[in-house]
């Protein structure tokens, strides 16, 4: 299988000192789903951050498609790896829904004409169509989540990394939220504390704490371990406890 | 809770609302620089009197505008009352120690009128437009760019700013805190202020990420929808021939 991602030994250490990540290695391949699990404050939010090079380790090197991330390729990383960040007021900043749909295509330099057409396809993707007109900030929580989601898949990314998709949604929002993920068919790397939705949408989990990697392997097998999980802060998801 | 929303009646139509937004932003921005050039009292009261024919025609209802107009009115009217005490004239009254000049209630009356007028025509002006439209509009008109994303953002998040206050404010006075005009509440007051600017801060943070990881390199760029027809030019011309014959008077003397 084609490697889409590449770490090594990957080391951050924020500038107040805290060491969020101590030399990490991973690979992430084509067409995978990955769960990024681990309490709060095990380095998830960090990790996910330098493979769009917003953050830059101190040693150690990303490469995403065979492209080092460095200031020269972060133009084109930047279209090919997509984040969706936990709260959506701060991935929604335009004024209406279409210009923040559209604010990844235009700097991506695409044509007039190309980004109306991403805009749409992206708004019918996350079943949001009729929006474009709508502001940001009249929306539901679970609307901006579903908006969020789409100013990223119009820009038509190999990677959507998805940090806490699921936090404060409410039971519905979550289910389409859920169903709309299983259906996209890019590697995606879905971070956070809904086991469930893991579980569901990913076929390999990654446990970190204190900014190490420490399981990673099948997400059923590791997440019905009981021990290990619940040693690193977690619980097993009910639906393996039941079973 | 009341949000101010200046774009509130955007979507109705009037001559104003169809009005093509940077020949409009030009053409009032015109009229405006015109009103505040007026000297002679009649004409700024003519001038006055056009302007609230405009609002009328905008359709957006006076009491929206009032409510928003307060904050200006509270203003003027401070400046008319310190200028109308301390400009020097022919004296009007004497109210004990304080005189008030003749020369002084036309210079505070002329000066409100020019600048209630001025506030009056940023709802024609922004008010008939989308907020997002206007933006674009500005930009094409080459205002600085840095401008234009300080105001996007800050009609962006003045809503959860606001939100944000009231969750504060919810978490004080659930644990007894009382808005007083002792020191203690000062302080607290202080307090609150603080994490707001701190929470805000952390805010901003975040955001940059967001619009960094899609690609934005401190330039924003907007797809503009903009068509210009004879019509917006004619109201262009309508809008600066009342500009200019406003100050036609002073120019013939």
């Amino acid at each position: 299988m084609k490697k889409i991602i590449r770490v090594r030994n990957l080391d951050y250490i924020y500038p107040d000192g805290t060491k969020a990540i101590k030399g990490i290695d991973l690979d992430i391949f084509n067409h995978e789903s990955v769960g990024l699990i681990g309490p709060n404050g095990a380095g998830k939010s960090t990790l996910l951050l330098h493979l769009n090079g917003i953050l830059k380790g101190r040693q150690g090197s990303v490469e995403i498609l065979g492209m080092k991330v460095e200031e020269k390729n972060l133009i084109k990383i930047r279209q090919k790896v997509a984040i969706v960040f936990q709260q959506p007021d701060d991935q929604l900043f335009m004024p209406t829904v279409f210009d923040d749909v559209a604010f990844g295509p235009i700097n991506a330099g695409y044509s007039k004409e190309k980004v109306r057409e991403e805009v749409k396809e992206a708004l019918k993707e996350v079943r949001m169509e009729n929006y474009e007109k709508r502001c940001s900030h009249h929306l539901s929580f679970g609307e901006k989540k579903r908006i969020s989601l789409a100013t990223v898949l119009s820009m038509q990314p190999e990677v959507l990394i998805l940090d806490e998709p699921t936090s404060n949604l409410d039971p519905r929002a979550r289910r389409h939220l859920m169903k709309l993920l299983k259906n996209l068919t890019l590697t995606k790397i879905v971070a956070g504390h809904d086991l469930e939705l893991i579980l569901e949408t990913c076929q390999r989990v990654i446990l970190l704490d204190e900014g190490k990697i420490v399981a990673n392997g099948g997400a059923k097998k590791i997440l019905s371990n009981k021990s290990l999980v619940e040693s690193h802060g977690l619980e097993v998801p009910l639906s393996l406890k039941h079973r | 809770m009341h949000l101010p929303e200046i774009d509130k009646f955007a979507h109705l139509k009037s001559f104003l609302h169809s009005w093509d937004p940077r020949v409009k932003i030009i053409s009032i921005s015109i009229l405006i620089l015109s009103i505040v050039l007026l000297q002679d009292l009649r004409v700024a009261f003519l001038g006055l009197a056009l302007v609230i024919i405009l609002v009328f025609l905008s359709k957006i209802p006076f009491s929206f505008v009032f409510v928003h107009l307060k904050w200006v009115l509270f203003f003027v009217l401070a400046l008319f009352v310190v200028i109308s005490l301390t400009v020097p004239g022919s004296l009007l009254v004497r109210l004990s120690f304080l005189s008030i000049s003749q020369e002084g209630v036309k210079l505070s009356l002329l000066i409100s009128l020019r600048a209630i007028s001025a506030a009056l025509l940023i709802f024609p002006m922004i008010g008939t437009t989308r907020f997002n439209l206007t933006l674009k509009a500005l930009q094409k008109i080459k205002i600085p760019d840095k401008l234009i994303q300080l105001l996007m953002f800050t009609y962006r998040y003045i809503f959860l700013f606001l939100d944000e206050e009231k969750r504060i404010l919810i978490g004080a006075n659930s644990r007894g805190w009382v808005r007083k005009t002792n020191l203690s509440s000062l302080k607290t007051m202080g307090n609150l202020v603080g994490m707001l600017l701190v929470h805000s801060f952390e805010r901003t943070e975040r955001i940059r990420d967001a619009m960094v990881s899609r690609g934005y390199n401190g330039r924003l760029k907007i797809l503009d929808e903009f068509t210009l027809s004879p019509k917006d030019f004619i109201k262009a011309s309508l809008i600066i021939a009342l500009a200019l014959l406003l100050n036609l008077s002073r120019w013939m003397r």
